[in-house]
């Protein structure tokens, strides 16, 4: 199954995200957890800790810093990017936004 | 503050934080005060109309101010400036507050409404240019999270207030934010903790942040309902501690005694 989970900002859209997470991945599941908030949190939800969350490597940081070629395969950025969460589950943050970039 | 001595602030936080409440509130405190108030909406999902006790336009005024020119790139129409485009495409709020919205998104996205978008781009950039408005006090409203401050969409503000509620997410957003403020003109960081339940929880943030909180806005049971029924706390919780709370913020802004 392949799940996105929306709505406006303070509704619990990490809650969820996080804990449907962590308990599909506790049923046996293998959970890709996949952040595209460009302020990502779903770590936190994981329990992979907020200090951790706040300096997890982006996708987009990952290419940008290292050699400019791109991974061929999905599979490929997620054991080149991805971190492990609790349970098994796999977290991939695609991109952080933390500095002035006017364009 | 600005050479004006105006209150120029925008508001930043994480989503759900209270920046709309927090933004809408300080605008009509400061307008029933006598200030003459302009306040900014730049989330394409809007929300400070509400807080303010404003009706929202269903298509974005601005959309007429801006035209495209054969190169594609968006402009002000002819005969178009800031002061202008205040005047004709902003909505009325309670208390005399002028709204001036970036106008909502579309089921089709942003791309309808990319006129209306670079328009107030545009006119953000240039209210330092009317002298009518030297001595309007300006309120501006942030979308959640860092992004809009990464792309230079608070050049008016001269301090930002840091929306914060006691939790991890809050915490780290208000960091992340704080670290691209001031690029790239200097900008004055106020801490405003919002949904306090306790003074451990407003230690934390504050000890977090590495700031002493402005005001502390508390939980407020008054403040939820009026939410929840689509009223402006200003108007349908009057005397509430959360409204009280930023009444004392807007002193706390107007009396001169903040360092930058």
């Amino acid at each position: 199954m392949k799940i996105v989970v929306a709505g406006k900002g303070g509704v619990g859209k990490t809650t969820v995200s996080g804990t449907l997470a962590r308990a599909l991945a506790q049923e046996g599941h293998r959970v890709l957890a996949l952040d595209a908030d460009a302020n990502p949190m779903l770590g936190i939800s994981l329990g992979v800790g907020p200090e951790e969350t706040d300096v997890l490597v982006s996708v987009r940081q990952g290419l940008e810093d290292g050699d400019s070629e791109h991974e061929p395969t999905i599979e490929g950025f997620v054991d080149r990017f991805g971190t492990d969460a609790p349970d098994g589950v796999r977290l991939v943050v695609a991109s952080r936004i933390d500095k002035f970039d006017p364009g | 503050m600005s050479e004006r001595g105006a209150i120029r602030v925008a508001v930043a936080g994480k989503g759900g934080a209270g920046k709309s409440t927090v933004a809408g509130t300080l605008a009509r405190v400061l307008a029933r005060r006598g200030h003459s108030v302009l306040a900014l909406d730049s989330d394409t999902l809007p929300g400070l109309a509400l807080s303010l006790g404003a009706t929202a336009p269903a298509e974005p005024p601005l959309l007429a101010a801006a035209q495209q020119g054969d190169d594609g790139r968006w402009r002000l129409k002819k005969g178009i400036g800031p002061m202008r485009a205040i005047e004709r495409y902003s909505v009325q709020a309670p208390d005399g507050v002028r709204l001036l919205q970036v106008g909502k998104h579309t089921d089709d996205g942003l791309k309808p409404v990319m006129g209306a978008v670079n328009a107030f781009y545009k006119v953000i950039h240039r209210l330092d240019e009317p002298s009518s408005l030297d001595r309007w006090a300006i309120v501006g409203d942030l979308p959640a999270g860092p992004r809009q401050l990464a792309y230079d969409w608070a050049p008016y503000a001269d301090r930002l207030l840091l929306v914060v509620e006691p939790t991890w997410q809050s915490m780290l957003t208000a960091r992340r934010i704080a670290r691209i403020a001031g690029t790239p003109r200097p900008l004055a960081l106020s801490l405003v903790v919002n949904k306090a339940s306790s003074p451990a929880g407003v230690s934390q943030v504050e000890t977090f942040l590495g700031m002493s909180a402005l005001a502390v806005v508390p939980a407020d049971d008054a403040v939820a309902r009026a939410e929840h029924s689509g009223a402006a706390p200003f108007d349908a919780a009057p005397g509430s501690p959360a409204v009280s709370a930023i009444e004392r913020l807007a002193d706390a802004l107007g009396s001169g005694s903040l360092t930058a």
